[in-house]
């Protein structure tokens, strides 16, 4: 959104961090932004009033559909993963709101089992979010409960580099507490977390960190930020600093982001640094047509040595507010076995619209 | 000195017949003056919202203009201006949004969308610090929806390596156009326009007695 001027997701979603249900500003954009487009009207019968309490629960229900093909040089294998997301925000008062996620799902897609960093543990049913929140004025929103902590770009992708090596996959919701303060060229988002209690002995983090935003230009288009956050667990510490650029120019904008992770693993009394960086370019040929090109890179240092580079295209059409389509196909580079690994995924995800 | 032409390149048109640029008698030895025209210049402007997030923008790119211009070594004297960038070319990203600026913001009672246009009789713009800069204020008539109101326009003109650049900006108020904020689902726009403009002329042929007009 970036480059249609948003500098962040407020305007949008209920969530000041962005992702999850749109207010019904956000949702006139999502409509605009179809290939049916037209004007969004809110519904008001009595059906949707009796389900929504007199407009005070906002809610809805999400359908996605991902088929992934991929190769290796040797093999291939086919993964068919649905996914049903049950999302609601009830209003408990003017300044006080609960928002909820439960996820359903016929297949996990855990984070890479790394020993230095062992994946969540997946669940066919999982909340991934429930947050109290508090609006104590226009600039300032505080949050507590479970959720995925703040991140850079926020982009929906979690398989991506800067998002699975860093502890930002579909199960990790750790209980938090965070603020989210906004001012018309700033963002600041401060938290505290600890364990969400699917993590596997010894993983279990607490931790603190923060992001902070600037709009540098003062246009609405060039948002430049930092992160940073520290974390221990039993098994050992990780530092992570990141910078992230969300640039936009009409059609088309640049999300940029590279975090440098510190870690220290107890069982190697070793310490070694993870490099990940992610760039696209997107493009709007329409409204509702977005392409995009992204390289990818993480490199990660002895003992636990790694080095990958990836590129991905995708297309995604939305159709209508309810129905999206995305095309991708991305290839992976492993520099220390000399391996490709290719992937092409269909992505079908349908939501209600009230 | 005796007669200078300026001529200017043409990109390409958005109309049919570029605007031309004939060549004229200088009024003194220290001066050039030309008709200058420039058919593809941009113009762009942004609008705040009552969400700290979010500003609209909106360029053309469709933006005519013409002056004489005379230029001295005291700074340009600019006369007869006049620009104008048709509605239907201004796009903030979103055709929707797009739909609804026009409807709200241009569209007259009568249905009809006339151009945006800006005119001014004279502007005296003198150097400022460089000897190729000039500044100043531009005062004239800002026409929305075929309405004429006072408009002021800060203007910087640079010549340099025979082109001359223009940009400005300035700040319409919708309310002095009798025109509500525009409002969408609870967002609505401040009452304040900021515009900018950026234009370029090349003088590609100093002897030539007519050249087209280029824009950048």
């Amino acid at each position: 959104m970036i480059r249609l001027g948003y500098t962040n997701c407020a305007a949008c979603h209920v969530a000041p961090q962005g992702g999850g249900l749109l207010n019904d500003y956000g949702r006139g954009i999502d409509q605009a932004q179809s290939l049916r487009g037209g004007e969004y009207e809110p519904a008001d019968d009595g059906l949707f009033r009796s389900i929504s309490a007199n407009g005070r629960i906002r809610q809805d229900l999400r359908f996605v559909m991902q088929q992934q093909t991929r190769w290796n040089g040797q093999a291939a294998s086919t993964a068919m993963r649905g996914r049903v997301l049950y999302r609601a925000v009830a209003a408990l008062s003017s300044n006080l709101r609960f928002a909820g996620t439960v996820t359903g799902e016929n297949e996990s897609a855990a984070r890479p089992s790394l020993s230095y960093e062992p994946p969540a543990t997946p669940s066919h049913v999982f909340v991934n979010t429930a947050l109290l929140h508090y609006r104590a004025g226009n600039a300032l929103e505080i949050a507590v409960g479970r959720d995925q902590l703040p991140a850079g770009i926020n982009i929906p992708d979690l398989g991506v580099f800067i998002k699975s090596r860093n502890r930002l996959g579909y199960y990790d919701a750790p209980a938090q507490i965070k603020a989210v303060w906004a001012g018309d060229r700033f963002q600041v988002m401060p938290f505290v977390y600890g364990s969400a209690g699917n993590e596997i002995r010894g993983e279990r983090e607490r931790g603190a960190g923060s992001l902070a935003e600037f709009d540098v230009l003062g246009n609405h288009r060039t948002v430049l930020g930092a992160t940073i956050q520290h974390s221990s667990a039993g098994n050992g510490d990780r530092r992570l600093t990141g910078g992230y650029a969300r640039v936009g120019f009409g059609k088309w904008g640049i999300l940029a982001e590279h975090d440098i992770t510190n870690r220290f693993r107890g069982t190697t009394s070793q310490a070694f640094r993870q490099d990940a960086s992610y760039a696209q370019v997107f493009w709007a040929a329409r409204d509702w047509l977005v392409t995009s090109a992204t390289g990818e890179r993480l490199r990660v240092d002895a003992p636990f040595r790694e080095h990958l580079t990836a590129g991905k295209v995708e297309i995604a059409t939305r159709f209508t507010s309810h129905a999206t389509l995305t095309l991708g196909t991305r290839v992976e580079h492993n520099a220390a076995t000399g391996r490709i690994a290719t992937s092409l995924a269909v992505q079908f995800a349908l939501k209600t619209v009230d | 000195m005796g007669t200078l032409a300026h001529s200017v390149k043409v990109g390409s048109t958005l109309f049919s017949g570029a605007l031309i640029c004939f060549a004229t008698q200088l009024r003194a030895n220290t001066a050039d003056s030309a008709l200058i025209g420039v058919n593809q210049g941009t113009i762009s402007f942004e609008v705040a919202t009552n969400v700290p997030a979010l500003r609209v923008h909106g360029k053309s790119s469709a933006l005519t203009a013409r002056a004489r211009v005379d230029s001295g070594a005291d700074g340009f004297v600019l006369e007869q201006i006049e620009a104008a960038v048709p509605v239907r070319s201004l796009e903030t990203g979103l055709a929707l949004r797009d739909d609804h600026m026009r409807k709200y913001i241009f569209t007259t009672a009568e249905g009809e969308i006339p151009d945006v246009r800006f005119s001014s009789e004279r502007a005296e713009c003198p150097k400022s610090g460089s000897a190729r800069r000039a500044t100043c204020s531009v005062t004239g008539a800002l026409a929305i929806r075929g309405a004429s109101r006072p408009f002021v326009m800060m203007l910087t003109i640079t010549e340099e390596n025979g082109s001359i650049r223009a940009s400005g900006h300035g700040v319409v108020k919708l309310s002095t156009y009798g025109i509500d904020q525009p409002s969408q689902l609870g967002v609505r726009t401040t009452d304040e326009v900021k515009l900018k403009l950026e234009l370029t002329a090349r003088r590609s042929s100093p002897q030539g007695a007519i050249g087209s007009v280029a824009a950048r």
